[in-house]
């Protein structure tokens, strides 16, 4: 027991180098999250309601099922999770769901592990989440705010417009993304998202700050 | 079993990064860019098993279920490595997008005990070290959904295979000793923990799980500080997890810093409806039937795996044919592990390994001397003190908790 112990200790420690250590207590940083959904028809929605509260292998990694496992899905997120997706994306969301992670059944059998894998498959080679949009897309920005329409919180260009000329403007909106408030723009108040970093916060910055 | 098929065409190189000296090297690397995460896959043997190998903080590659929260899952080839899964192998499950925190200051961070308690009681981690005789237990953590992917028919959920387990020594202080110097209140029912993982949406529910006053404060019941001698890495619940030898995983709460005694069954939506199983004794229903009535899921059933041996893999007749695995419980300790080379027709005793606990991996060993070629269809079943076994065929139930099936390796003789 006490040599199992030690001889882990060491791989242990091997991995430390990937931490930043610092005073008393740990920091880590985590690999970027991959894999927006498929694109097609109303992955838009997909891209903005899924992403809010977790990335896109909850959906595909699940083994091809059909609508009502799909239709069943999303009506958990909505009634157990909380999931602000309104009745009518919902019904597109579930159409999109079957059309792209779907299946006639369910009663598959496990194929023998030589045959190839998954008539749909995962995407491990999905494209980076780097620019502001995608940054908007993976942290569920668009559950709540569209480009260009009021949702529930304003549209990013009415945004971009008010602040345009405001030197400060960029950490104005990392202190709004990271702390959240409310009182600029109504009353509904915006959460905060401590854990977005700071690189992400900037690349969104800087992308609300381009729409027109 | 989960033989992990490879898909790069690089086999070379990945049989590299199983060195321990490579995996050093990549460190160096920035592991937030694209690169660092090349195209390393496996393929789990179910439909739709293809998964990335990631590295994350602490960890070596692991097969990657989802990004966010994160959702890894231990290549099995690692259960024969040593009876104690190395910390920068074992698995990792969270539930609520805003975990694991991203850092923890122990200047700051702080367990409360409070409730339904004569003295509430904050403690920091230094407080918990000085303050307590420490305690250790080697036990199994396994996830409630480990081997769901195996389900048939399927079932939502994650889509794991038999990865999501793992075998370490814990040291930390008995809940006990806290609960002891807080004093219960004559109504306190129930213990919640919470952690520092939260949700992003004020309606998800934040994990919270509860255990009985008598569990919790039933001396084994531990605050761990340590795994396999080492501070906790953080996505294994740095820097203090609960920990509740022979219960599944979902219970052992991660980075937990908020300890309530309450005086009523905690009803919140990770006991209730989340993590229940059906009320019988094989915690089954008929594929596709909704089960009477449920309960909380608890305590492990009894496994066993081949370790040695993967799915395909190719034998030379007349060669001794050493077998290794492990086989564990929910605490009352393996009694008895069998192993058949026939498909289950006929069953030859295994020798059981040192004991480390009756919480723990337990080690067994067989020779084999396959005379014929062709197919052999290895079987391993396991046996506890208390008699239970494990089925030869798979039991299904709604959630793809608890699978226990008596496990199947196929290898050629040649």
């Amino acid at each position: 027991m006490k040599n199992r112990i030690s001889s882990l200790v060491v791989v242990a420690l091997v991995g430390a180098s990937a931490l930043a250590a610092w005073g008393a207590g740990l920091k880590i940083e985590l690999p970027l999250e991959t894999g927006l959904f498929e694109p097609g028809e109303h992955s838009e929605i997909a891209n903005a309601q899924c992403l809010v509260c977790h990335s896109s292998e909850y959906v595909t990694t699940q083994p091809p099922m059909p609508r009502a496992f799909w239709k069943a899905s999303v009506e958990k997120m909505q009634q157990k999770y909380g999931a602000p997706i309104s009745a009518g994306q919902a019904e597109l969301l579930v159409e999109y769901l079957a059309k792209y992670y779907g299946a006639a059944s369910n009663t598959t059998t496990n194929p023998a592990p030589q045959t190839e894998p998954a008539t749909v498959p995962p995407r491990p080679d999905a494209p980076l989440l780097l620019d502001g949009a995608k940054v908007a897309v993976k942290y569920g920005c668009l559950a709540c705010h569209n480009e260009k329409v009021k949702l529930v919180g304003p549209a990013l260009n009415q945004i971009a417009s008010k602040y345009r000329d405001d030197t400060g403007f960029r950490e104005k909106i990392a202190l709004q993304v990271t702390r959240g408030g409310s009182g600029q723009w109504g009353s509904i108040p915006m959460p905060p998202f401590p854990k977005i970093p700071e690189s992400e916060v900037k690349a969104v910055a800087e992308w609300i700050l381009s729409l027109k | 079993m989960s033989t992990l098929r490879k898909n790069s065409p690089d086999v070379g190189r990945r049989r590299f990064l199983h060195d321990a000296g490579i995996i050093a090297a990549m460190t160096l690397l920035p592991f937030s860019g694209a690169r660092a995460q090349a195209q390393e896959t496996v393929t789990l043997p179910f439909e739709n098993g293809r998964r990335r190998l990631v590295k994350y903080p602490q960890k070596r590659p692991l097969i990657v279920l989802t990004s966010r929260p994160p959702q890894l899952e231990t290549p099995f080839a690692v259960f024969n490595e040593s009876l104690l899964t190395p910390n920068d192998a074992f698995f990792v499950r969270y539930h609520l997008s805003d975990s694991p925190p991203l850092e923890v200051n122990l200047d700051s961070f702080r367990l409360e005990l409070k409730g339904a308690v004569n003295r509430p009681l904050s403690f920091s981690i230094a407080d918990l070290k000085s303050q307590f005789e420490p305690v250790e237990i080697v036990a199994v953590n396994q996830c409630s959904g480990n081997s769901r992917g195996f389900f048939q028919p399927r079932v939502a959920g994650g889509q794991l295979a038999n990865g999501a387990m793992g075998n370490a020594g814990w040291k930390g202080v008995p809940l006990k000793a806290l609960l002891d110097r807080a004093g219960l209140a004559a109504t306190a029912a129930q213990v919640t923990f919470n952690g520092l993982d939260n949700p992003v949406i004020d309606k998800t529910p934040d994990f919270i799980k509860a255990l009985s006053v008598d569990q919790a404060a039933d001396g084994e019941v531990m605050l761990a500080y340590e795994m396999n001698g080492e501070d906790l890495p953080m996505l294994n619940g740095y820097p203090l997890r609960l920990v509740v030898p022979g219960y599944f995983g979902t219970y052992w709460v991660k980075h937990l810093n908020e300890i309530q005694v309450v005086d009523k069954n905690f009803t919140g939506f990770w006991m209730n409806p989340a993590y229940r199983i059906p009320d019988n004794a094989g915690a089954c229903v008929d594929p596709g039937v909704t089960p009477k009535s449920t309960l909380p899921i608890n305590r492990l059933n009894i496994r066993s795996f081949i370790t040695s041996l993967a799915d395909g893999a190719v034998h030379a007749k007349g060669r001794e044919m050493l077998l290794r695995g492990i086989a564990f419980d929910g605490g009352y300790g393996i009694a008895e592990v069998v192993v058949s080379s026939d498909g289950g027709q006929n069953w030859r005793q295994a020798r059981i390994g040192k004991d480390h606990g009756k919480y723990s991996f337990r080690e067994w060993t067989i020779a084999l001397n396959p005379e014929k070629a062709g197919p052999l269809e290895l079987k391993v079943r396991a046996t506890n003190r208390i008699g239970q076994t494990q089925p030869m065929e798979p039991l299904w139930n709604p959630a793809g908790y608890m699978r226990n099936v008596v496990e199947t390796v196929k290898v050629q003789v040649v």
